[in-house]
């Protein structure tokens, strides 16, 4: 099987091919960006495309990062994703970036536990815990970022995410610290790819993983009474 | 010449196909468009995170929806045009970033369209309009008098200090508990109300440019309704005529400098063109009429479902476009501001495409 991922959620803009076959990245490549993805994104994927030297026609699923992270930068990599699938009829499959950060902690050892933290600003972290074997322990959700530090305190976690030094900062003397901490901006896009390629099929489309509602209010404030 | 037009840039996810023959002539195929307005009402406006949401959720099912009612594939087609802005960005972007990706799986080239030059081609697809003309754009966002010589040949000759004529509408209807959006609603409320019982300032008029002030007329309004509060249904219909009244006055005499003005530049236009959800109303389109006679032209009014935002006419002004060579890159930015008088014809190269493999 050959996937096609692609990753703009966070502060990268990546993409690269996985030949299952061939058992390795054919083509990839991945800039660090925290803004204009809707600039990079495109050219890039042409480049990796013809790096890998396959066309669409040949791509057997395209697999994209669904947050959370930046609104925008999801809807880039969604729209792209969901475009590509579109036009050249293959599937496109969404991923969380917070799985993708943790997929190679677990795929090393899944009898510790990980736990994925984005910055989700004030004060405030995406997380997500996982358990023995890769068991979600706690869910995606929008946490305070002392919940996560208190996740992070359990023994022989690995700390994954860009929220990593956040919560070290918050650690306190003589608490048992994480066996690792990886404070990377944005998932590998390889770890991406595979995990692209190991979800079954009859996949949902693609969408937004927000955790978090549209900062907006009714707003009756302005009507004048009616008699 | 085929080409696929996506339009994002408000609060319609919208897609159509749109042929061009080589005389010039447009036809549409098919023509999409899904309004969010249920979305937004509860905010008395468009919201840009609810919109931008809306739109990555539904685009490529309105586009395959396009696709499939004009019997088409992508590899039918010759082009992928979509609305790079002005507009909200973050539907802006889903938009151009759908377009890049279905131009580079199909090799088609991209066109990055001018969200108010789509409005102001919309003539040339509907009634063939010929240049130069006057065009008279009022929405929800935009107020314009533009000189619309060519392609690419845009010069504004008026356009509004603070808000867009659709803008005050919804303001108005808002304040009045009418729902959103406000233009028909007003409309309606003002058809049996008395538009001589408010007495309402013409902002701007008589000034020797073609420019509009619409925040001061609401405010007026505001301040009338404010004094007689609680408002009876009567009120609310004597209110929204006065207003009615009001806007129709400053759009006679804000227009009717800038068509002097055209004819002092570039002669007469073959026509006085509007466009945008505005021109639906049927108050102003008497005036526009009027005006149009004035100036020794005709009014030429797209029917309303082209002046709204839709795919069709951002597919129309991709071809015309793309008749002359114009195309884009897929670098090209989504911009949130991107005036009018700053697209220009000029080519750029053609947009990166894979190589084959033999």
């Amino acid at each position: 099987m050959r996937v096609l991922a692609i990753d703009t959620a966070l502060e990268a803009c990546s993409a690269a091919v996985l030949d299952t076959e061939l058992g390795r990245m054919i083509a990839g490549e991945s800039i660090p960006l925290v803004r204009g993805h809707a600039e990079a994104l495109m050219p890039l994927i042409a480049r990796v495309m013809s790096e890998a030297q396959i066309e669409f026609a040949q791509v057997d699923r395209i697999a994209v990062t669904v947050g959370p992270g930046s609104f925008t930068g999801m809807r880039v990599g969604i729209a792209a994703a969901r475009g590509l699938a579109l036009a050249s009829g293959r599937p496109a499959v969404g991923l969380s970036t917070l799985a993708c950060y943790a997929a190679p902690y677990i795929a090393a050892d899944d009898t510790a536990p990980v736990v994925a933290a984005i910055d989700a600003r004030h004060e405030h972290v995406y997380l997500q815990v996982f358990g023995a074997g890769g068991r979600t322990m706690i869910s995606p959700r929008l946490a305070p970022l002392r919940e996560a530090m208190k996740a992070a305190t359990a023994p022989g976690v690995r700390l994954v995410g860009s929220a990593a030094e956040q919560i070290m900062a918050l650690w306190s003397e003589g608490t048992p610290e994480p066996t690792a901490v990886d404070a990377r901006r944005a998932p590998a896009i390889d770890w991406v790819a595979r995990l692209g390629a190991a979800v079954g099929e009859g996949q949902p489309v693609p969408k937004p993983l927000y955790l978090r509602a549209p900062d907006a209010q009714p707003q009756d404030a302005a009507r004048l009474p009616r008699r | 010449m085929i080409v696929l037009g996506i339009e994002t840039t408000c609060d319609e996810t919208a897609a159509a196909v749109v042929q061009r023959s080589d005389e010039g002539r447009g036809k549409i195929l098919s023509n999409i468009v899904l309004s969010q307005t249920s979305e937004h009402a509860a905010f008395g406006g468009v919201v840009p995170e609810i919109a931008a949401r809306a739109h990555v959720e539904a685009l490529d099912h309105v586009i395959a929806k396009a696709m499939s009612d004009a019997g088409l594939g992508f590899a039918d087609i010759d082009g992928v045009a979509a609305a790079s802005g002005p507009g909200l960005i973050g539907g802006v972007i889903v938009g151009l970033t759908t377009a890049k990706a279905i131009a580079l799986v199909s090799e088609k080239p991209l066109i990055a369209v001018n969200h108010l030059e789509a409005h102001a081609l919309t003539a040339r697809l509907t009634d063939g309009t010929p240049f130069p003309y006057c065009l008279f754009l009022a929405s929800g966002g935009h107020t314009q008098i533009v000189a619309v010589r060519g392609i690419g040949d845009y010069t504004r000759l008026g356009t509004t200090l603070d808000d867009a004529i659709g803008e005050a509408f919804d303001k108005t209807a808002k304040l009045l508990g009418l729902g959103y959006p406000g233009g028909p609603q007003v409309e309606k409320e003002a058809e049996g109300g008395d538009a001589t019982r408010f007495t309402l300032p013409r902002p701007m008029q008589g000034r020797p440019d073609a420019m509009f002030s619409l925040s001061g007329l609401k405010t007026a309004l505001r301040l009338e309704a404010e004094k007689i509060a609680p408002l009876t249904d009567q009120d609310v219909k004597d209110l929204c005529a006065s207003f009615q009244q009001a806007v129709v006055d400053v759009v006679a005499d804000r227009l009717r400098t800038g068509l002097r003005m055209f004819r002092e530049k570039f002669g007469t236009p073959t026509s006085l063109v509007a466009a945008g959800g505005v021109a639906a109303n049927q108050a102003l389109r008497k005036v526009l009429h009027r005006l149009a006679l004035e100036a020794g032209t005709v009014l030429v009014a797209p029917p309303p479902a082209l002046c709204t935002d839709n795919g069709a006419m951002i597919a129309w002004a991709g071809a015309e476009r793309l008749a002359l060579g114009l195309v884009d890159t897929l670098e090209t930015p989504p911009r949130a501001r991107w005036p009018l008088q700053d697209v220009k014809p000029h080519a750029v190269p053609p947009p990166a495409i894979l190589p084959r493999r033999d």
